[in-house]
């Protein structure tokens, strides 16, 4: 008779591995009840774990929470994987109220405390503003999105400690799948590269020789494009994205450290220590 | 999805230097219910690039359409099928301009191509009867069906699909105040004469302003960004005189 050890020792195996799996996961996105103050004015922006390079590894908390600091919104870190009701993240919780994606984000907090860092720009200059922060939020988040997560296997480095394998495994599934969804996946490496270095023509000859896009002060979009660049001129030295900003494009990079200098004095202070 | 719409490649001439436009039948009131393949046969005409039109549902090799065959090579993607137009043909319907004009040309299409887009394949797909869509024949209920649930996993995938219906159109306002701004009084968006953005543009809004006119996307333009219906119309009558001719019923290719 043909002995069944060998596949129950298996199953027990997997299981064992699924159940691991599970657990570590688990530990990641654990749902642990988020409590605020809602007699305060206090904005909560509720986002993942610093990084080691920059201060979110993720393009749209680094806007958000620049944008805070631009508008001087008085404003309280919450480090959590707990997701909005959209399913995504970065989100803001203010006065009993909560709220994804961080235009809406955006547009919400000027209504609420009355502020407005576009203020400066002509109609013409905020229709322009609006193109540049899609073409950067629409189209440049999915090159570099393909560029981390499609093509090759994602480093971790400058990633939070807590992002562990297994993580990244699921985040890089998810990714792929939403990357073919919009399109940019169905391109090859080299086009996708392609793509992404025309986005940075682009914005390197509109900003020209100003300070930020639109002059001395800085706008939403500036926020927007300042949150997408980061990931590459501080989190990915190695990248090819970096070395094409520093060869071709370095206003791009100055902008950066403009950006970073005036509104993240803190910047090494808050990272999360190597 | 690519099964059941694909059919079988066209034969082509690759003798001769015409561009061959691969895309899906002509639609009852606009000579495409997809914006890609009309804003690439308004650059093909503006650019007075020899070119001839087949009709049919093959794929490209990337799982889309429109694509375009030239001499023996079969190119996808509208944008890079104008790069490689630009090329072959010595054309550049952008030289006119500035390199900050470019800048912000490229801003606009992607905006237009990358987030509008999303807003008009919500509306069309998720929020109403994709009947409305303007197709030339009545498509099998099954077959909407199919691809409704195919582009709301798409939309959930790329973000747009996350949103309320409220929250689109509101997305939806933002970029035709945006673009309704920056054209202001002037004829294309860039002056007096147009570039690949406005076929891009064109292709997008053609879909509300002379295609799917119940949309409540339609009685904004109409009511608060006039000028973009005016914009659609400058580019109708220049570049598509004979809009009515090619709305006729045409045979799709075998």
């Amino acid at each position: 008779m043909h002995c069944n050890c060998g596949n129950t020792k298996l199953l027990i195996a997997a299981a064992g591995a699924v159940a691991a799996s599970a657990f570590i996961l688990l530990k990641f996105c654990r749902k642990k009840k988020l409590t605020f103050n809602d007699d305060s004015n206090v904005v909560y922006l509720v986002q993942l774990p610093r990084g080691k390079r920059v201060p979110s590894i993720s393009p749209f908390p680094l806007k958000l929470e620049t944008y805070l600091r631009v508008a001087k919104i008085p404003y309280e870190n919450v480090f959590s994987s707990q997701f909005s009701t959209k399913g995504k993240t970065p989100w803001i919780h203010h006065r009993g109220t909560d709220l994804g994606d961080s235009q809406f984000c955006i547009e919400y907090l000027n209504k609420q405390f009355n502020v407005d860092i576009n203020a400066h720009l002509t109609k013409e200059q905020r229709g322009v503003a609006r193109a540049f922060l899609k073409m950067v939020e629409e189209n440049l988040y999915w090159v570099l999105a393909c560029a981390r997560w499609v093509f090759g296997s994602p480093s971790r480095a400058g990633f939070p400690s807590s992002m562990n394998s297994l993580v990244l495994y699921f985040i890089q599934r998810k990714v792929k799948q939403y990357a073919y969804a919009q399109g940019m996946a169905r391109h090859s490496a080299k086009e996708v590269f392609h793509i992404g270095k025309l986005d940075y023509q682009a914005l390197s000859d509109f900003l020209g020789d100003k300070k930020f896009l639109f002059g001395d002060k800085p706008c939403e979009t500036d926020c927007g494009v300042f949150g997408m660049l980061a990931q590459v001129v501080f989190n990915q030295p190695d990248s090819p994205h970096y070395e094409v900003i520093k060869k071709e494009f370095p206003n791009l990079e100055r902008f950066c450290w403009s950006m970073r200098e005036a509104y993240w004095p803190d910047w090494d202070q808050v990272l999360e220590k190597a | 999805m690519g099964i059941l719409l694909s059919s079988k490649k066209p034969t082509f001439d690759d003798t001769s230097n015409t561009v061959f436009l691969v895309q899906i039948p002509r639609g009852r009131k606009v000579p495409s219910v997809s914006p890609f393949p009309l804003k690439l046969e308004t650059y093909l005409r503006m650019a007075k690039i020899p070119h001839e039109s087949v009709i049919s549902n093959a794929l490209s090799p990337k799982g889309k359409t429109p694509w375009i065959h030239h001499r023996g090579r079969d190119i996808a993607d509208s944008q890079f099928c104008i790069e490689y137009l630009n090329k072959e043909f010595g054309v550049n319907i952008d030289e006119h301009l500035t390199t900050e004009q470019q800048a912000i040309s490229r801003a606009i299409l992607k905006m237009v191509e990358e987030n509008f887009y999303w807003v008009l394949v919500c509306y069309r797909w998720v929020y109403s009867d994709p009947q409305n869509a303007g197709f030339a024949q009545k498509l099998p209920s099954w077959l909407l069906y199919l691809i409704s649930k195919r582009v709301k996993g798409y939309a959930n995938g790329q973000g747009m699909g996350r949103h309320t219906p409220d929250e689109v159109f509101h997305i939806g306002k933002l970029d035709l105040q945006a673009l309704s701004d920056y054209l202001g009084d002037k004829k294309f968006f860039f002056g007096d004469k147009p570039c690949v953005t406005d076929c891009s543009v064109f292709g997008m809004l053609a879909q509300l302003v002379l295609n799917q006119t119940e949309a409540p996307l339609y009685a904004l333009i109409q009511s608060e960004f006039p000028n973009l219906e005016r914009f659609c119309l400058t580019m109708r009558d220049t570049y598509w005189p004979d809009w009515n001719d090619v709305l006729k019923p045409v045979a799709a290719a075998t």
